[in-house]
């Protein structure tokens, strides 16, 4: 997360396999939507000796480098090792001047999962935003940086804000420059990613006085609700927005016409009860039949967002099933 | 709000001087808490009539952090001195240091880090972070070195102001040695050899304890001396030690001698 911020460091406070670890996995996936980066992560390098001397020192040292490099911000993240020898982390950061130094507790043993830690640095990250002036567009908060479709989805959601004549803020966090976090408060709405950001939706809403609506739009029906609530949110006049997504909808389902009353089967099921309610939407709109000997259509892992979504999930059931 | 740490060798007499300040400083007047930093959660029992209180880290293992509450590891003992003992594992296994740093912040979650004074009793061998914790920001700005005459426990106070030193050369830092108290052993010239001590690390003797088997007495009843047998000598000298704790402005960086001078200190009054 904080590594999306392109113009600060970020640096693991512990032992070089803490970094190496999410440098590879960030790298990688990036490499999976077709970039090359090179995350802007540093670590302390702890030692053994380290260890049992003590962290600060190195962490010292390393927060020296790495603000001789001119970022526009450092951000600090501790592991498990450091917390359990005592190393006083907010006590190091707090004695450099000159450039922003952020810590975000993020050591796995106390407790937490992936998505608190993400929501842990969102909110550290916000803490560098101040009251700003409202300009009247939508943030976009907690993209999944390592998502598959987190561009397309991204696009899915500007479209449907656009149609409502909204256009987007900052995308909190992707892509990042650090002088654009101060202009987090000047939206007039905040989308979710999904309902697990909740708390940050919340802390933000409290700073700041920003609504929020929980959730992208998902499946085949979402987009319509989506606008709704945007709408409502905004007090702006939906009716022309949801018809022409109502016809975007119709347009997609004569476009997969073809798939209907065909024997699909679910391999493995969605795991979660959103992804489920989505297949199970787009079952009931293109009235296929759900059979043990169906062909096997794929579910994706996290449900697909807005009618683009939709539509690129039938494009691979039709692949199956014509296959 | 005065937030004090005592630190000093193990068996040095700790437990018992934190526990008879508190005593005293609670007839004072004073609101106190004392909190036992020593996984061996003794340091409160003579304020609790003999009882061992359940400790913060055994309330948390039990419980989950989620369940504990401050009326689960707060007591209140004589004369309304509030309790708290950290805990922590057994010897040789886990790692108490980290007890410490979460024990600080539950109590902190708690609100319960209130009242007049605060009174960290503070195990001696200061071994890893976790210990340094009381004089972090934000909690003891006053510690106390609890010592006797002997070289071992000079030894232990010299290297607590090697921490102390370390600390309190952070900018903001407001941690400072505030004093030395002499836990007597009844050594010849012990009061003098503390008392120089102190002076040679950049502090002063801030009371001399004499041994008494008055403080065996109470303690066998399961009481501070102020409770047991507040018309004593031993008793006065507590109170006096209370007075001067609230008197005290010579807070001040240690200079730690190397262990070459404070052996030829000790030499010096064979």
């Amino acid at each position: 997360m904080t590594t999306h911020v392109r113009d600060a460091i970020t640096v693991v406070h512990g032992p070089q396999g803490c970094t190496h670890h999410n440098f590879s996995l960030l790298h990688a996936t990036n490499l999976d939507n077709d970039r090359v980066s090179l995350p802007p992560l540093v670590s302390t390098g702890l030692s053994e000796t380290d260890v049992i001397f003590g962290g600060e020192g190195a962490l010292d040292r390393t927060l020296d480098e790495v603000i001789a490099r001119d970022p526009a911000a450092v951000f600090v993240l501790s592991t498990c090792i450091v917390e359990t020898i005592g190393d006083d982390v907010g006590m190091v950061c707090g004695t450099k001047a000159g450039v922003p130094v952020i810590v975000v507790p993020t050591a796995g043993f106390l407790g937490g999962s992936f998505q608190s830690g993400v929501n842990n640095a969102l909110v550290a990250l916000a803490g560098m935003a101040g009251p700003a002036e409202g300009n009247g567009r939508v943030n976009i908060i907690g993209e999944k940086n390592l998502e598959y479709e987190v561009e397309e989805n991204f696009t899915e959601v500007s479209r449907l804000l656009a149609l409502l004549g909204l256009s987007v803020n900052i995308r909190f966090v992707r892509d990042l420059a650090t002088d654009r976090i101060a202009s987090l408060a000047s939206a007039r709405l905040n989308v979710l990613r999904d309902p697990s950001l909740i708390p940050v939706g919340d802390f933000l809403q409290e700073r700041f006085g920003t609504p929020y609506i929980p959730a992208y739009p998902v499946g085949i029906s979402g987009t319509v609700a989506f606008l709704e609530s945007v709408a409502g949110a905004c007090g702006i006049d939906c009716h022309r927005a949801v018809e022409e997504e109502r016809a975007l909808r119709q347009e997609t389902l004569d476009d997969f016409a073809d798939l209907a009353g065909a024997g699909v089967s679910f391999t493995p099921l969605p795991p979660d009860p959103e992804g489920n309610r989505a297949a199970q939407d787009l079952v009931e709109a293109l009235r296929l039949d759900v059979t043990p000997s169906g062909r096997p259509v794929p579910v994706p892992v996290t449900p697909p967002i807005g009618i683009t979504g939709v539509r690129r999930l039938l494009h691979r059931w039709r692949r199956a099933l014509h296959a | 709000m005065k937030q004090i740490a005592l630190y000093g060798k193990g068996g040095i007499g700790k437990s018992t001087t934190s526990a008879n300040l508190s005593a005293a400083l609670s007839l004072a007047g004073h609101d106190i808490l004392q909190i036992g930093c020593d996984p061996k959660r003794d340091s409160t029992r003579m304020l609790m009539a003999g009882r061992l209180i359940p400790t913060v880290m055994d309330q948390v293992r039990e419980r989950g952090a989620a369940g504990v509450t401050p009326a689960d590891v707060v007591y209140t003992g004589f004369n309304g001195v509030r309790c708290v003992e950290a805990g922590g594992p057994e010897p040789g296994v886990g790692c108490a240091g980290r007890g410490i740093i979460a024990t600080f912040q539950l109590l902190e979650k708690f609100g319960t880090l209130t009242g007049d004074v605060i009174v960290y009793d503070v195990l001696g061998d200061v071994v890893c972070g976790g210990f340094a914790m009381p004089m972090r920001e934000g909690y003891a700005q006053e510690v106390y070195l609890v010592t006797s005459g002997e070289l071992m426990s000079l030894y232990a106070a010299n290297n607590i102001c090697k921490a102390i030193e370390r600390l309190s050369a952070r900018p903001k830092s407001r941690c400072r040695l505030a004093g030395v108290i002499c836990n007597a052993k009844s050594q010849p010239k012990e009061e003098e050899l503390v008392a120089e001590f102190a002076r040679r690390v950049n502090s002063h003797l801030v009371q001399f304890i004499p041994r008494d088997r008055v403080v065996q007495l109470a303690e066998l009843n399961r009481k501070t001396v102020i409770e047991y047998e507040p018309a004593s000598a031993q008793a006065q000298v507590y109170r006096d030690l209370a007075t001067r704790v609230m008197e005290n402005t010579r807070l001040t960086i240690p200079s730690p001698l190397e262990i070459d001078d404070l052996e030829a200190l000790a030499i010096e009054f064979m």
